[in-house]
């Protein structure tokens, strides 16, 4: 220990002294810069914007045809339609035994009725069977995995995709491949990560049981299409869109395999299924679409469009035209609300996250808010905003769960909003409007960034505890000796820091914090209904960020993903970013120490929370995750520290009393007692468990199964194992 | 003048590397130390790398007094620490951990600086 300590100290030394002396130039702010984003009929008329280098494409322009894998002829644009009338789902009542949904039921509760393992026998759990999907970087490819997928399980099957979509039925009790459906995904189709969150149970209401796609099993894909086959064969649905697939292209305008693709389920709500997209973060301003679409389950066929800035259209665009570009793309999961005919749409920023000043009022009005959809017009019936006019990547990642809120006067249909901020909202499922208080505070103006002020106030929801830590300040920075942790007070001091919503800065870097990873990611919340209490698992991981002048950014090599020039690789969605169309590129870094590698603030990096939902006290609340597999240098220091690492995947709750949660970067699955959050049991995966668990009970056996897929981003190791647990026999 | 003694035995090197050291960490500390203090920061870094360093050099002098500087202010850092932070055990580690560590170091120099001092000060006397 010694000996590394005065090892580190000395290599510091000279990397801190030669960084000092190279320091750091200074990017300058660019002229004022002011323009409206175009809008059908303005935005291309003569004279008007056609100096300016920054305009749009208009929408009326002839469109290069858009990337289309499975060479699905696209026929005229189709006007809005109606959804064939559909039977109940099983996601709505699902069995005992059964995980029918992403999130266990349609109210993503992630709550499980199963009680056979308990906090008494849960260290007794052992590996029933592990199963490889097959899906992992090839020699030579860049690593761009992170499978994030939950399986579902109903009946006799257990029902999953791989990172790139193959989908496969497993037999529960022992892992064996029952069938498999090859999507046929190409490498460079993966935009950010090749993730497929889970696939959809469906049951059709007009073909009879017993013929083949009466239950049929959807998923959206990485390039672009629906695919919906048999559950009994995995042979594609013929009756559903073109021989069993839709291209979700058509319309989209120009673009590149890679910068749009589907990583989470689409919700089936009355017959409708929504289909949300990722766009790949900072490109440019002008990306394709973040139009959100209804289609037939049945059929396939295209019933609605929800595209911001054409709001009173909402079929799809004619010929040669498309949907309106860079508008707020949404990837987390939605959820979906039969009983209302509504699906909640969890949305992100418009293109180019970090600049707002080209972004339309319409935009500005449902970016990184919860836009409640009719799912049978495509038409919002109510928006509520978790940040205004976010320019810090504060879009929500999770998915929404569903709650009879305990309120005064009896149940009150409610949506439980988890946010990269911490801040958990509560609102009315019926209106939007908040259950518990929310408070609009004075937030920091001061910014280089010409033309682009920021919003006064934001939004703090006051009656739910945060799941945060207090504002950073000198004293919190860190290292592993006082050169070291200087180094990081230095880096705060020479930053820009005023609090959660400092302002973007070309002068300096500045500090977002909770940061872009922060808070509830896309892991999502689990809540006992029966108890009343929600479970998270939370982020404390700053990011150092700074605006470059284009000029900057084109001397960085930053350049979007549809320039010929691109490399894969070179500028990725969680980094430095051309925003190509602004004025400025962005370059972001986690906050850390660049040569150890290690977070500039002191641990814990990730916690996990209980709150009764009924008091909207904190239960109990501890850093999650050990520091065996993490260290100086990404060497694993095997230390069995409990000292919370970040962690990407949600949490499990059971009737039991056991709460199941892998995320952590010590790849560990780990088992807490519900009631009391001491950790019970945990296994070391064979790769990153960043996936949400579940569990299942297969004839009269539980069993708890998680994806150890790994995270390239979150550093962890790549597999491609499904690892599945259960209690010994005879126990 | 008193000039830098020169090392003979193994110990006086060990002395002399040890002093060599202090002076290699305390010049991070007082360089990035004084940026920190002049961007409104903690001053604790420019003046425990001062420290440091004048330590290591009065080592290399050959003078105990070296020593006891470095002791001094590891000593002061202490309570610097528990101000700063409190019983914090994260937050006590890049504080205390290493400089405890290089305090032992120091010390183990101390009777060969002794030594040193008391072999100069009779050639001086001779002299």
């Amino acid at each position: 220990m010694p000996r590394t300590d005065l090892s580190a100290a000395t290599a510091l030394c000279g990397l801190v002294l030669l960084s000092a002396v190279a320091g750091i130039a200074p990017a300058r702010a660019q002229s004022a810069y002011k323009e409206a984003p175009p809008g059908p009929g303005d935005a291309d008329a003569p004279g008007k914007k056609a100096d300016n280098k920054f305009a749009g494409p208009s929408p009326f322009a002839p469109q290069a045809p858009g990337v289309n894998a499975a060479n699905i002829p696209d026929g005229p644009p189709a006007e809005p339609g109606e959804a064939t009338p559909a039977v109940e789902q099983i996601g709505s009542h699902p069995a005992h035994d059964d995980w029918p949904a992403y999130g266990r039921d349609t109210d993503a509760t992630r709550f499980s009725p199963l009680e056979q393992i308990t906090p008494q026998n849960v260290g007794q759990l052992t590996r029933a069977f592990v199963y490889h999907t097959g899906s992992k970087p090839a020699p030579g490819q860049v690593n761009k995995w992170a499978a994030e997928t939950t399986p579902i399980k109903v009946g006799d099957g257990l029902y999953m995709c791989t990172a790139m979509n193959d989908i496969v039925k497993l037999d529960p009790a022992t892992g064996k491949e029952i069938w498999r459906h090859e999507a046929g995904v190409k490498y460079a189709s993966i935009p950010y990560t090749a993730a497929c969150k889970a696939v959809v149970y469906y049951t059709s209401s007009t073909v009879p049981e017993g013929e083949p796609c009466h239950n049929r099993i959807l998923e959206g894909t990485l390039d672009m299409r629906l695919i919906e086959v048999d559950a009994d064969t995995g042979k594609l649905c013929e009756g559903f869109g073109y021989h069993g697939q839709v291209n979700l292209m058509k319309g989209m305008g120009e673009s590149v395999p890679g910068f749009v693709s589907m990583t989470a389920p689409p919700p089936i709500v009355n017959g409708a299924i929504v289909v949300n997209h990722e766009v790949l973060d900072g490109q440019r301003r002008w990306a394709p679409s973040g139009v959100i679409r209804g289609y037939d389950a049945e059929t396939g066929k295209f019933l609605w469009a929800w595209d911001v800035n054409r709001p009173d259209q909402h079929g799809e665009p004619a010929e040669g035209q498309h949907y309106s570009r860079g508008t707020p793309n949404s990837w987390a999961t939605m959820t979906g609300d039969n009983a209302l005919g509504l699906v909640y749409v969890p949305t992100g920023n418009s293109a180019a996250d970090y600049y707002s000043a080209m972004r339309s009022p319409e935009e500005n009005k449902v970016s990184s808010a919860i836009v409640a959809l009719d799912v049978k017009t495509g038409s919002p019936r109510w928006v509520f905003q978790t940040v205004h006019k976010d320019v810090w990547d504060y879009d929500i990642g999770s998915q929404p769960t569903m709650i009879d809120f305990p309120g005064q006067d009896g149940p009150v249909p409610a949506l439980v909003v988890p946010t990269k901020r911490g801040q958990t909202f509560v609102l009315d499922r019926r209106d939007g409007k908040p259950i518990l208080p929310v408070e609009e505070r004075p937030a920091p103006l001061a910014t280089d960034v010409q033309g682009d002020p920021r919003s006064p106030t934001q939004p703090w929801s006051v009656g739910m505890p945060r799941l945060g830590l207090p504002d950073l300040k000198e004293s919190d920075m860190w290292g592993m000796s006082p050169i070291d942790q200087l180094f990081c007070r230095l880096k705060f001091r020479r930053a820009k820091y005023e609090g959660e919503f400092t302002a973007p800065s070309v002068e300096k870097p500045w500090i977002e914090y909770p940061g872009y990873n922060g808070g509830s990611d896309w892991g999502s919340m689990a809540y006992d209904p029966k108890t009343g209490v929600l479970i998270a698992n939370w982020n404390v991981t700053p990011m150092y960020d700074q605006l470059v002048t284009r000029k900057k950014a084109d001397a960085l090599g930053l350049m979007p993903i549809d320039d010929p020039n691109f490399k894969p690789g070179g500028g990725g969605a969680e980094g430095n970013g051309a925003m190509a169309d602004t004025p400025y590129g962005i370059v972001v870094s986690p906050f850390w120490n660049q040569y150890t590698h290690m977070m500039c603030n002191k641990p814990p990096y990730g916690m996990i929370t209980a709150i009764d939902m009924h008091t909207r006290k904190v239960l109990w609340q501890h850093p999650l995750g050990s520091a065996r597999a993490n260290g100086p240098w990404g060497f694993p220091t095997y230390l069995p520290l409990t000292i919370g690492t970040p962690n990407n995947g949600g949490p499990v709750v059971t009737a039991g009393g056991v709460v199941f949660v892998g995320a952590t970067t010590d790849n560990m699955l780990h088992a807490f007692d519900a009631k009391s959050g001491k950790e019970l049991w945990n296994d070391v995966l064979p790769g990153g468990g960043q996936a949400t668990p579940m569990t299942y009970e297969y004839k009269g056996k539980q069993y708890v199964a998680i994806m150890a897929g790994g995270h390239h981003f979150m550093m962890t190791p790549v597999s491609d194992a499904l690892v599945v647990y259960a209690l010994p026999d005879g126990k | 003048m008193a000039g830098l003694y020169r090392p003979r035995k193994a110990s006086e090197w060990a002395t002399c590397a040890v002093a060599v050291l202090l002076i290699l960490l305390g010049l991070p500390l007082l360089i990035m130390g004084a940026e920190l203090a002049l961007l409104g920061g903690s001053l604790y870094y420019v003046v425990a790398g001062a420290a440091i360093i004048a330590g290591g050099i009065l080592m290399l002098m050959g003078s105990v007094a070296g020593a006891f500087l470095y002791l001094l202010a590891w000593l002061l850092t202490w309570p610097w620490a528990l101000w700063e932070v409190g019983f914090d055990g994260w937050g006590l580690l890049p504080r205390l951990l290493g400089p405890t560590l290089i305090a032992v170091l120091v010390v183990l120099t101390i009777p060969v600086l002794r030594r040193l001092q008391k072999t100069s000060l009779a050639q001086k006397g001779i002299a």
